[in-house]
């Protein structure tokens, strides 16, 4: 059994405070997903994990045991880098069979273990290659082979697709998900994209400056963010903040918005762009970004200031054209003085 | 890089190198040469780099005159000691400076690298007073001490320590979890990828140890313990002037093993660049 249990854990740079107070409870078979913008944290909450950085507070426990000062290789666990790390003078083979081969298993095990773990990835003739010999994709594979090999009980994926170029990033993230199907290990991945974590997420961790701002399923993140940052991070494009005091009367009293509520948050998926005189608020076409399926439209409202809208068919407004938009008020969210969601407890 | 231009620009290329390689290749056959001429032919006027008659007594005369196969045996083992010597200490304490943070580590490779700027010819009294006191006048030791411990050997930690830093943290990390211990990083990791950066300490100091002057100079009284550049200066008639042709073919003979360390070692360093050529 591998779950994890983070308490309090903070870890300190000199002076420079990275991680804090960080409360985590990650089940067995888990798929984890850390996100949050760069230099947030991600990559050294996940070596805390690991071990290949002491944490200076609070508590890490693995499958119930406290796991703060246990050496890194001992803790059951296998890391996947984001530069793939593949030891440069050895075989594939060899890269996948070192950890075993350090921990002295014996050489028809270790043969054994690094062909099944080849044969699950489609790595069998690419053996007896040397990392240099391989595409960026196929080094990914060994990678992820190598921590395969040694049966960890939870595996660390450091943002290992953004060195593949958009299509292959697609293919890997499928196969991701696929190799967490059929092995069933806790998987905790890092990553500053939020498609990846949305698509691979059984729960996601949005991290800013070191600190947990929200946990949950991909869906509660989306539709109930506790807070702007959650609600403006997850979500692509992002979601639009609006001053509630810009919303025309009649909205305002439909909608009900608790009085602490300052702003709302509309995602550009729902604006409605109506011809100009059509919607309660009128404005115009700064820039009409065509995407083939549609448009994302960059608008100018009066009252509002500027914002998104995805439009979807083929005879979006043209740039310059005056419009008006729509609101669905069952799709606004409200964001107190304190970006926290008025509806979210 | 010449691979995909016109036969034209290639040709000019290679005409332009052969005519730069005269002034480096010339002095060679001309030593080649002087070393089987007699001593007046050397100095008459035709330039003729074949001889008119073939002096190859020249050869054997250089070991009748002292006792150069020892003398050459003195300079290779020194070589090969101080050689192996550094390459062990440089990477140890090239990743020691490169890696482990302790205590002092800034301020001592500050005084390192202050020491490089230290010529040797401003340390040797002081040096020369520290090996009477050790006893090592007339041996072999200061040869092998000061290069090993001196410029040259910091020289040598230095450069191990810029390639260790420049090598990715990450590929150790994935050893630290793949159970190595710090040992063990530094041997099966660190030590295999850093191939051309020993070669190339490999190589300037057995170069160094082997053009060593001044300390044989100043340590080495006996001519049996003399190493090469000291016994080639040693080629002189009753009034002290050189003998050319013994010291030309006594030349030749010194050079073989520079030769050989080359060719030895050019086929390493284009090895070692493919291997380096990975990107993590
Ligand atoms: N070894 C270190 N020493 C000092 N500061 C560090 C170290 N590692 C990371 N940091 C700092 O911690 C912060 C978070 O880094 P990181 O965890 O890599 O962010 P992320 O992976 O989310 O982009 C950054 O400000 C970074 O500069
Ligand atoms: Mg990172």
């Amino acid at each position: 059994m591998a779950e994890l249990t983070l308490s309090g854990v903070c870890k300190t740079f000199g002076s420079l405070q990275v991680i804090r107070d960080v409360d985590l409870q990650i089940e067995d078979g888990e798929f984890v997903v850390f996100v949050g913008p760069s230099g947030c944290g991600k990559s050294t909450l996940l070596r805390c994990i690991s071990g290949l950085v002491d944490i200076t507070g609070g508590t890490l426990e693995i499958g119930g045991q406290r796991m703060n000062d246990v050496p890194a290789a001992k803790r059951g666990v296998a890391m996947v880098f984001q530069s793939y790390a593949l030891y440069p003078h050895l075989r594939v083979r060899e890269n996948m069979g070192f950890g075993l081969k350090v921990r002295k298993l014996s050489k028809p095990e270790i043969d054994r273990r690094v062909e099944e773990a080849a044969r699950t990835l489609k790595l069998e003739s690419l053996l007896d290659r040397f990392p240099r010999e391989l595409s960026g994709g196929q080094r990914q594979r060994v990678a992820i082979g190598r921590a395969i090999v040694g049966n960890p009980e939870v595996f660390l994926f450091d943002e290992p697709l953004s060195n593949l170029d958009a299509e292959l990033r697609v293919h890997m993230r499928a196969e991701i998900a696929a190799l967490h199907k059929r092995l069933g290990n806790t998987m905790i991945y890092v990553t500053h994209d939020q498609i990846e974590a949305m698509t691979l997420a059984d729960k996601i961790v949005v991290l800013r400056d070191g600190q947990v701002e929200q946990v949950g399923s991909p869906r509660d993140l989306y539709y109930r963010p506790a807070n702007a940052f959650v609600a403006q991070f997850i979500g692509s494009p992002k979601m639009n903040l609006f001053e509630a005091s810009g919303l025309p009367a009649d909205i305002l009293q439909t909608a009900r918005p608790s009085a602490a509520a300052i702003r709302a948050g509309l995602r550009p998926e729902d604006m409605q762009v109506l011809g100009a005189g059509e919607g309660p608020v009128s404005g115009r076409v700064v820039n009409n970004e065509y995407t083939g399926a549609g448009s994302l439209l960059h608008l100018d409202l009066d009252g509002l200031g500027r914002c998104l809208a995805l439009y979807n068919g083929g005879d979006s407004p043209e740039e310059g054209a005056e419009i008006s938009v729509g609101f669905d008020t069952g799709r606004l969210y409200w964001f107190d003085a304190q970006e926290q969601n008025t509806e979210v407890a | 890089m010449t691979r995909f231009q016109s036969p034209f620009v290639r040709i000019c290329w290679y005409l332009s190198l052969a005519i730069l390689a005269v002034p480096f290749v010339f002095p060679f056959l001309w030593m080649l040469s002087g070393a089987v001429k007699s001593q007046t032919e050397i100095f008459s006027p035709s330039l003729s780099l074949l001889p008119q008659t073939w002096h190859w007594e020249n050869y054997a005369e250089v070991f009748r005159y002292q006792p150069f196969a020892r003398q050459y045996f003195n300079s290779l083992y020194i070589a090969v000691v101080v050689t192996a010597g550094s390459l062990f200490i440089s990477s140890l304490a090239g990743y020691a400076l490169a890696r482990i943070r302790f205590a002092g580590s800034g301020l001592l490779l500050l005084m390192l690298i202050s020491a490089l700027m230290m010529p040797e010819e401003v340390t040797i009294i002081p040096n020369f007073f520290l090996m009477k006191w050790l006893g090592l006048m007339n041996t072999h030791m200061p040869l092998i001490l000061l290069p090993m411990f001196g410029s040259q050997g910091v020289m040598a930690t230095f450069l191990m320590r810029q390639y260790f830093t420049a090598l990715p943290p990450e590929l150790e990390e994935a050893a630290r979890m793949d159970g190595l211990s710090r040992f063990g990083i530094f041997w099966k990791v660190a030590l295999p990828l850093s191939r051309p950066a020993l070669a190339a300490v490999g190589i300037i100091t057995f170069l160094f140890s082997w053009n060593l002057f001044l300390e044989p100079l100043v340590f080495l009284s006996d001519i049996e313990l003399f190493t090469l550049p000291l016994a080639l200066s040693n080629f002189t008639d009753a009034y002290g002037l050189p003998l050319w042709h013994l010291q030309m073919a006594a030349t030749s003979l010194a050079v073989v093993p520079i030769l050989i360390v080359y060719i030895a070692a050019q086929r390493q360093i284009v090895e070692s660049f493919a291997l380096s050529g990975v990107k993590g």
